[in-house]
């Protein structure tokens, strides 16, 4: 079969997600800068700087005039939005640090909490319970359609961002785009998939939530951990909590983890003998454990380029020992015959919805820097120059429904552009460290926690 | 004795979620221990390489006391468990600090500032005030009990306030890394059992005061230098949800197993505990000093602060319908 043209690829992949798009009329200047560029990898830099100057315009003079919190917030550094004028001033909008997304209350005021967090006219939400949980409060809200998702840490407190269904499917489409793009031309809707994340359907845990999106453009989507995942089992898990309740949870847990890497074996088994192109997406804990247990059998696959692995961080595999992302791919090549090119990483987080993605040619991480900027702070929290190490933050255009401008908790470096490859934008190095003194976190973590303990003495 | 009566009405009894809470812990713990005999050879054989010294009282004890010390019957400023504020040196020492010359919020100032700077933090079994004052040492509950007697000598009255609680990875790491079997027993659990702060009740309002924190651990962490009426909640402790209680007293049942797990069950764990506490304590003054003294430090640590934290307001939402509150 002949091989599509880029433009003929994300035509394709755009036309199995057209509910995802808002109506033409109706796009806002962030919505032009992540549906219009075919590729948001490799937007002329004049082009893209523009897009994201109107973007993040945009987004900030919404989020100052429909937040009463981050318009106080802002109105505290006399900043507002007449003062951004330039991409120069944009470095001026006041950042908010992922801790502040920690820091709420329990039973109805968590409810009120993630009311006056968020931007914009909120639904009716009805609280059946007269003191509920962080589930109970979750659900309530995601009735009405909102998408409230977490992430948590070592400490076990979890990170909780209020989406309406606008800014989470700009979030789920994006994190497609990215992967399908540096991808090229490996997918197509007829391609079988490998979740290896919670039922997006089961859980509220943001890394399994994002990946709903998985399901709209591959036909056929298995997925790796099909069981209901609460706040309580992951803040569990992340804690390293064993008491009674969790013991029992943990046996069961355990059990279904044994079936689950069997499972996939299974999956990996049948599509060999098929010439069908095949996808695993999600922690890449889980995969590094099943190609444990097939190296430890002397077995392998060759997929060749019908295979693509897409990670999403989570990449401590087991306590005390990382595995480096370059191993990772390397086992791929060799365990499931999937070249590297064909084996990326995606690093984003619960509080933004820019999702940056290696590129094949040198797995550097790479912004969507139309409606995305990428910032690097120093200890004193000013942006530092491309090449040095800081603290990451960002400024996201693309969340409607908080103010999406974040300092995280990742150390990380900057460069200008790609070392390797020819995408014109900024880049991060693969490495992302966590800044001292921060909870180890990232997408797949929570995956991760909940599984190493039974995972882990497999081998 | 205690009766009966004084029990409940001194609130000596911890809520039920807290007992049943430390039942859990102390199950827990003793699995800990059962699963990690080889940790605790190997901690028996390297015992010599953690040196431990209790640090020396910073202050001098007044050597004047008094004798006629008035009998106090209200709530909050009467005799409770581990907190004997009629000793004759807590009031010599409440009037060092300007009881009875200074208003109650600058005399629970000065006593803040003296509990907080000058008891060192250590992982030791409960005991009361007076020794506390003598050894300059204690856990965050003798420190709390310490500025809660002086508060109660200067007619100021206090209480205690209780959680359970996770902590920020740099607050409790440096202390953990020479205590292996602690630490197994915080993941095990995910959550330390007991913290508190002390709480003074002035001009009709109970304020808050974490005098557990000294200025250095707090700059080892990168945290402002709190003050009286500054809560540590959200800064460097997060309470487990629903575990909070407030107290009259410290609860009963604290004092026999605290020095049968320090000094019969994990005293390793607990000497390792504490050469930790004095690390963070020699890394902290270096920071300070570095910051160029702590006002430099503490302007320095609240500008990243203030920099860093919006404010989300509680107030009733339109849009969110509580249907039992109807």
């Amino acid at each position: 079969m002949q091989q599509p043209t880029f433009e003929e690829y994300i035509k394709s992949f755009n036309g199995y997600l057209q509910n995802y798009f808002p109506p033409k009329d109706a796009w806002t200047p962030a919505d032009e800068a992540v549906y219009k560029p075919l590729d948001l990898y490799r937007i002329p830099l004049k082009e893209a700087e523009e897009m994201q100057l109107r973007s993040l315009k945009w987004t900030f003079n919404y989020q100052y005039t429909n937040n009463k919190m981050y318009q106080n917030f802002c109105k505290e550094r006399n900043v507002s939005p007449s003062d951004i004028k330039t991409t120069d001033d944009l470095v001026k909008i006041p950042l908010i640090p992922d801790t502040f997304f920690k820091d709420y209350p329990t039973g109805r005021d968590f409810a009120l909490w993630l009311g006056n967090i968020f931007t914009g006219t909120l639904p009716k939400i009805v609280i059946k319970q007269k003191n509920p949980t962080y589930d109970e409060v979750i659900n309530a809200f995601n009735e009405t359609g909102m998408v409230v998702s977490y992430s948590s840490g070592t400490s076990g407190r979890h990170t909780f961002i209020p989406r309406d269904r606008r800014t989470f499917e700009i979030s789920e489409y994006t994190v497609a785009k990215g992967g399908i793009a540096m991808m090229y031309p490996l997918w197509d809707h007829s391609m079988d998939g490998m979740l290896l994340m919670p039922n997006p359907k089961r859980t509220n845990v943001y890394a399994g939530k994002v990946c709903t999106i998985y399901f709209d453009i591959i036909h056929d989507v298995q997925v790796a951990i099909d069981r209901d995942i609460s706040t309580d089992l992951i803040r569990m898990t992340m804690s390293g909590e064993k008491g009674l309740k969790s013991s029992v949870v943990n046996y069961f847990v355990k059990r279904e983890s044994a079936k689950m890497v069997d499972l996939i074996i299974r999956w990996l088994e049948k599509r060999e003998k098929t010439d069908q192109k095949i996808a695993l997406v999600g922690a890449p804990f889980i995969l590094s454990v099943v190609m444990e247990k097939l190296q430890r059998e002397g077995r392998s696959f060759d997929f060749g380029e019908r295979g693509g692995v897409a990670t999403g961080g989570g990449w401590k595999a087991f306590e005390g020992q990382r595995v480096p992302v370059v191993e990772f791919r390397r086992q791929v090549e060799k365990i499931l015959g999937i070249p590297e090119k064909y084996c990326l990483d995606l690093y984003g987080m619960v509080e933004g919805n820019g999702w940056m993605t290696h590129c094949p040619e040198g797995h550097y991480l790479h912004m969507p820097y139309s409606y995305y900027k990428g910032l690097v702070l120093d200890n004193e929290y000013k942006p530092v120059g491309y090449g040095e190490w800081g603290r990451y933050a960002f400024l996201d255009a693309a969340s409607y429904s908080y103010p999406g401008f974040v300092i995280s908790g990742d150390r990380v470096r900057m460069l200008e552009h790609c070392p390797v490859c020819d995408r014109p934008g900024p880049v991060l190095e693969p490495e992302i460290k966590r800044a001292a003194g921060e909870d180890i976190r990232g997408c797949a973590e929570e995956v991760r926690r909940m599984l190493s303990a039974d995972l882990s003495k497999e081998g | 004795m205690l009766t009966p009566r004084e029990i409940k009405s001194k609130e000596m009894i911890p809520p039920r979620l807290m007992v049943k809470m430390n039942i859990a812990g102390a199950f827990s713990l003793f699995k800990v221990l059962l699963t990690s005999l080889g940790t605790i050879k190997a901690m028996k054989a390297a015992k010599v390489e953690t040196v431990y010294l209790q640090p020396t009282r910073p202050y001098t004890l007044p050597t004047s006391l008094p004798s006629d010390i008035p009998h106090a019957t209200q709530k909050y400023l009467r005799l409770t468990l581990f907190c004997d504020s009629e000793a004759p040196l807590v009031h010599a020492l409440a009037k060092q600090l300007g009881a009875g010359q200074k208003t109650p919020w600058e005399f629970a100032q000065a006593a803040f500032e003296f509990t907080k700077r000058n008891i060192t933090l250590e992982v030791i079994p409960m005991d009361d005030v007076v020794p506390t004052l003598e050894r300059g040492t204690g856990t965050c509950i003798h420190k709390i009990s310490v500025f809660i007697a002086l508060c109660r000598a200067a007619g100021i009255p206090g209480r205690y306030k209780f959680f359970a609680l996770t902590m920020l990875d740099a607050w409790m790491e440096p202390a953990m890394t020479r205590a292996p079997l602690m630490k197994k027993w915080y993941d095990a659990m995910g959550l330390f059992l007991l913290h508190g702060e002390g709480e003074v009740y002035i001009d009709g309002k109970w304020i808050p005061a974490d005098v557990g924190a000294e200025p250095t651990r707090q700059a080892n962490s990168g945290m402002p230098i709190t003050k009286l009426g500054e809560d540590s909640i959200g800064l460097w402790l997060f309470p487990i949800p629903g575990t909070m209680f407030r107290r009259e007293s410290i609860p009963l049942g604290l004092g026999l197993p605290s020095r049968l797990l320090m000094d019969y069950l994990v005293p390793s764990s607990v000497v390792g505990i504490n050469a930790g506490i004095m690390e963070q304590i020699r890394n902290g003054e270096r920071i300070i000093r570095e910051a160029g003294g702590e006002q430099a430090y503490d302007a320095l640590a609240r500008k990243k602060r203030r920099q860093q934290a919006p404010r989300a307001d509680l107030q009733a939402h339109d849009s969110i319908v509580f249907e039992n509150e109807k």
